[in-house]
């Protein structure tokens, strides 16, 4: 009951702002299918993307050979490579896990639970679970909001809508992996501000990495280093599929961080 | 009576052994040992930097200790940290309540979160004077005084057997503070233990059976407050229509501390009788007796004031 009960305290706390992120992922999702269909569906978009430069494709981490024979879907995918859903779902994140831990240290609001008969462990597994649900919304909202573009604007070409569950089992796994790694900076810290720094900074590295891979083939070994490397929405809404390895990193990057924080949790001193 | 009662108490409530706190390399606690019996208001006084926070938050299991150890209710407070904070009342700091939750609700998740209905929280409210209509407002509208009692409401609502206090009234008027010294003095009569910190001494001479004083971490004493004031001499204010008689400093007892515009100031032990039997002998024109306070003995551990006590002769452990 005291899990449940910090949890939804939690979720409350930064919720306008928690919802203004799920918002614009959902709207910018929701757009990509009516600016497809205004580009003349998936032949018009093939022969856009053909014309983009090498390094720009890589930015959106466009793969024209996907795209080639994928149509709709093989675009549709591009909304949730690009980095602005990038940087919303990562914001949404580490906004969430920043606060909920480093923030509450950082506030002396963490003494409200830890001052009451309750453990460390249990506080901590409320951030979880709490980071749980908002990963789950992350994968939904994004599917929502393609789908409805889709319904409304009916662009051409093809699209399985069952595929956009594989598509929010890719966006859970990513953000699951992202907020397990800043749990893990956050049970470490006692101010958010310095895991936004520390969170960012990891996922710059993570996404320049991938574009470097990308662009250049001597760097293509060192792209296993990246998180990204394992986000392939292209598959999972082409193909309707999640490859195992991709969720098996994910989400045992997530789990990682997510343990590595408990530890780390448990053991240190709070100036609260 | 609680005090006899808890001298009486074999288990100390509150237990610290030799408990010692370093922040890198510098000692914030050291070898502090305390056993606070049950039913007792238990006062930590020192400045800031002393250790008094760094001991407060080792006993909630904020922190770590790096030796020694720390029990309530004969629970390890880091090891067992769930059991030692079963029944215990936290004052947090003003700070840490949710500004975007209205004071009711902050009541009711503190009340939810320690797991037991709040019993008393319409008494603590009435003795801090916070109406009700204020408890439906967001706590960003609220005063530093009314943060203040809200947090004291939400430490004390579920009527815990310990209450550890840091700086309870800080904020409140001196009205409000007499009421909550009252509420003490209730909780106490029922067996409450309080352990507090405060830079108020008058609240803490009022309120408190025990101190104890910690300097640079260090312990420099640990008794009940009459007998801290006990070791200090009073200070006696006479004024003689015939000057100064010989002999009044040779008295047992007394030592000349001054003399101001014909006055002299003596030092005066527990036995007062020789002073008095002497001055029957001359002629007095005017006389007072100002008794130790707690402030006088906690500024002499502390070297801002010229002692007036004995100290030589009573076996306070000193810190160099």
């Amino acid at each position: 009951m005291t899990i449940g009960l910090m949890v939804g305290r939690l979720l409350r706390r930064g919720l306008a702002g928690t919802l203004a992120l799920l918002a614009g992922i959902a709207i910018f999702q929701f757009l990509n299918p009516l600016i497809a269909d205004s580009l003349g569906g998936a032949g018009g978009v093939q022969s856009l993307i053909e014309t983009l430069p090498e390094s720009l494709r890589a930015v959106a981490r466009i793969q024209p050979e996907l795209m080639g024979f994928s149509g709709l879907a093989g675009y549709l995918s591009l909304g949730f490579n690009h980095p602005l859903y990038l940087v919303l779902l990562a914001s949404t994140t580490v906004g969430f896990t920043g606060r909920s831990l480093a923030g509450e240290i950082d506030r002396g609001t963490i003494a409200l639970a830890l001052a009451r008969p309750i453990s460390r462990r249990r506080v901590y597994l409320a951030r979880v679970v709490g980071l749980i649900v908002l990963c789950l919304a992350l994968g939904a909202v994004g599917s929502a909001g393609t789908w409805l573009g889709v319904v409304v604007s009916r662009p051409a070409g093809e699209f399985e809508p069952a595929h956009l569950l594989a598509l929010s089992g890719v966006a859970i796994l990513l953000a699951w992996a992202i907020g397990g790694l800043t749990l893990w900076f956050s049970a470490a810290s006692s101010t958010a501000g310095r895991v936004v720094a520390w969170a960012t900074a990891v996922l710059v590295v993570f996404y320049f990495v991938d574009y470097f891979a990308e662009l250049w083939s001597v760097l293509e070994p060192i792209a296993p280093v990246s998180l990204l490397a394992y986000f392939d929405p292209g598959q999972a809404l082409v193909n309707g599929v999640v490859r195992p390895l991709d969720a098996a990193v994910l989400a045992l990057a997530g789990l990682g961080g997510v343990v590595a924080g408990a530890v780390v949790f448990e053991r240190r001193d709070l100036t609260v | 009576m609680a005090e006899m009662r808890a001298q009486h108490d074999p288990d100390p409530v509150i237990q610290t052994t030799n408990l010692s706190k370093r922040y890198g390399s510098v000692p914030a606690l050291v070898d502090v040992t305390l056993a606070i019996p049950r039913g007792t208001i238990f006062g930590f006084l020192g400045p800031n930097g002393a250790g008094k926070t760094t001991a407060i938050r080792i006993l909630m299991g904020f922190l770590k200790a790096n030796s020694g150890s720390a029990t309530i209710r004969g629970h390890d407070v880091w090891r067992d940290g769930v059991a030692a904070r079963q029944d215990v009342g936290y004052l947090v700091t003003a700070d840490a309540l949710y500004p975007d939750m209205p004071g009711d609700d902050q009541l009711d998740y503190t009340a939810k979160l320690s797991g037991r209905p709040p019993a008393i929280r319409e008494r603590v409210r009435e003795a801090l004077e916070l109406d009700r209509a204020s408890l439906k407002r967001r706590l960003g509208t609220y005063s530093k005084g009314m943060r203040q009692k809200l947090a004291i409401i939400a430490a004390l609502q579920h009527d815990p057997a310990v209450l550890v206090l840091d700086e309870p009234t800080d904020g409140l008027d001196p009205l409000i503070q007499r009421n909550f010294e009252a509420l003490l003095g209730e909780l106490r009569e029922r067996g409450t233990t309080v352990f507090m910190s405060s830079h108020d001494l008058a609240e803490v001479e009022r309120t408190c059976e025990r101190v104890a004083v910690v300097r640079q971490g260090r312990l420099v004493a640990n008794e009940t407050v009459a007998d801290l004031k006990r070791r200090y001499h009073q200070v006696a204010t006479i004024r003689f229509a015939d000057g100064v008689p010989h002999g009044l400093e040779h008295l047992p007892g007394v030592r000349l501390v001054g003399r101001e515009d014909g006055a002299v100031h003596l030092s005066v032990g527990h036995d007062v009788n020789p002073l008095l039997r002497f001055l029957a002998t001359t002629d007095v024109w005017d006389f007072s007796f100002q008794p130790p306070r707690l402030q006088d003995v906690f500024m002499d551990f502390y070297g801002e004031q010229t002692p007036v006590a004995d100290v030589e002769s009573h076996p306070v452990e000193r810190a160099s």
